[in-house]
């Protein structure tokens, strides 16, 4: 065993740079061994989301050495997500950190030697193709379907796989998609549930040992396409419901939707939308409208500083512009997202950022 | 085949189940196929056209196109997408 690591060592300058005794388990279990471990080392995966799940997928991928992790996602850290986002402290919500600034700095001192590249923005048609291109692998740690959609464009039209995972309340489910070769997420569930009708985990709560088993099988997944084991992958949908003792799988491969828009038609309607205007949505359950400007990256920060100073108490941290109204907070990314805290209506959202924003 | 008045049972899973039933059964009086079970579904529990429709189903724990014919003693479950993250 010893010899085989320092023959590791040996092999390459990229390869022995890193410590590979912290790999040495991992080595051991044969269907990985020397020649995966390499192969999960020049891996570049993207982790779209990094609430629960996207934090236990990024803790798994970064111990396991995957060489290049892009972290997105648009969220900062909150005190009712340290139950369950497991990179996250008290320290964090504090600060209310972006997640994926806060993420990166957990993963950074977990393991030095993997590839951080942490973005904080919203993914959508406009920035899909540069931020979920140029990787092997893409992994949901999202909590919503249009984004999930869109992730699915994206991997039908480049050819990326990538591993669906949901959670809410003791429920899960995951699902392995091979473009070309499984069937798409849009064969199985060919339009998101209408607003409202899916459970979140802000109207139906959600249990820190779900997402660990949910995430723990889409990483496995994720270990087995990136050292090429596909005949081991899974083919079923996953469902899990922990509290009721209950799982059950379904059998999927081989049932591509014969009019499937998506990887079919090769129609990709969340990556090309026919309306292509400004996006507002509602946060559920967290009073909060988020909206993005028609043109975002046109926001100026330092401007609108200026200019809210002399209306509002404004403070101002990298990542963020914070206006504090009379009964509602702005808070404006530098990528031109705005949330509007304290209202769940649109309208009065829209109202506000354009009383302020101008927009 | 299904034989006249006979009953197709269906598993409800997650949220679905909590609101109509982890088993209902619906009675059918001709072969019917996956989609005319959904739409059968529907108009027995209208007001939970929205989820029944982001439904997966399922039969025999398979995946199956739209226009597959139910036969009696299959099994079907109904499976909402799960969202959060």
């Amino acid at each position: 065993m010893l010899e085989n690591l320092l023959r590791i060592y040996d092999k390459g300058k990229t390869f022995m740079s890193v410590d590979m005794t912290r790999y040495s388990r991992q080595i051991l279990f044969s269907p990985i061994g020397t020649a995966g471990q390499e192969k999960l080392q020049k891996s570049r995966v993207a982790i779209v989301g990094l609430g629960a799940l996207g934090t236990a997928l990024a803790n798994h991928m970064a111990r396991a050495g995957v060489g290049y992790l892009r972290l997105i996602d648009r969220d900062f850290v909150e005190a009712s997500n340290l139950q369950r986002q497991m990179l996250y402290d008290e320290a964090d919500a504090e600060a209310q950190l972006p997640k994926a600034t806060a993420a990166a700095d957990k993963l950074r001192a977990i393991n030095s030697s993997v590839t951080l590249d942490p973005h904080v923005t919203d993914l959508t048609w406009r920035n899909a193709e540069e931020l979920l291109t140029g990787v092997d692998l893409i992994l949901d740690g999202t909590d919503n379907f249009d984004v999930r959609y869109l992730i699915n464009d994206i991997s039908v039209k480049h050819s990326v796989p990538w591993v669906y995972g949901g959670a809410v309340s003791a429920r899960g489910m995951t699902f392995t998609i091979r473009p070309g070769i499984t069937p798409c997420l849009r064969c199985l569930f060919p339009h998101p549930p209408a607003p409202g009708v899916s459970e979140t985990c802000d109207t139906a709560g959600v249990i820190g040992p779900i997402v660990q088993v949910v995430a723990a099988y889409q990483a496995t997944e994720a270990f087995k396409l990136l050292v090429g084991a596909t005949d081991h992958l899974e083919t079923r949908l996953r469902h899990f419901e922990l509290w009721m003792n209950h799982d059950t799988a379904m059998e999927v491969s081989g049932h591509r939707r014969e009019d499937c828009p998506a990887c079919v038609e090769r129609r990709f309607e969340y990556l090309d939308p026919e309306d292509k205007q400004a996006k507002e949505v509602s946060l559920c359950g967290r009073e909060t409208v988020q909206i993005t400007p028609p043109d975002p990256d046109q926001i100026d920060l330092d401007h609108l500083e200026k200019r809210l100073q002399t209306v509002a108490k404004v403070e101002r941290n990298p990542f963020m512009l914070r206006v504090q109204l009379d009964a509602h907070r702005l808070v404006i990314f530098p990528d031109g997202r705005i949330l509007v805290q304290g209202t769940s209506e649109i309208p009065l959202a829209k109202s506000i950022v354009a009383r302020y924003i101008g927009v | 085949m299904i034989k006249l008045q006979t009953k197709v049972k269906v598993l409800c899973f997650a949220g679905l189940g909590e609101a109509i039933g982890k088993c209902v059964e619906i009675p059918v009086d001709s072969e019917i196929s996956v989609s005319e079970l959904r739409e059968r579904l529907i108009s027995t529990y209208p007001e939970h056209e929205r989820s029944i429709r982001s439904c997966m189903i399922a039969v025999n724990h398979e995946y199956v196109t739209q226009e597959t014919a139910i036969k009696t003693g299959d099994q079907i479950a109904l499976i909402p997408p799960v969202s959060g993250g």
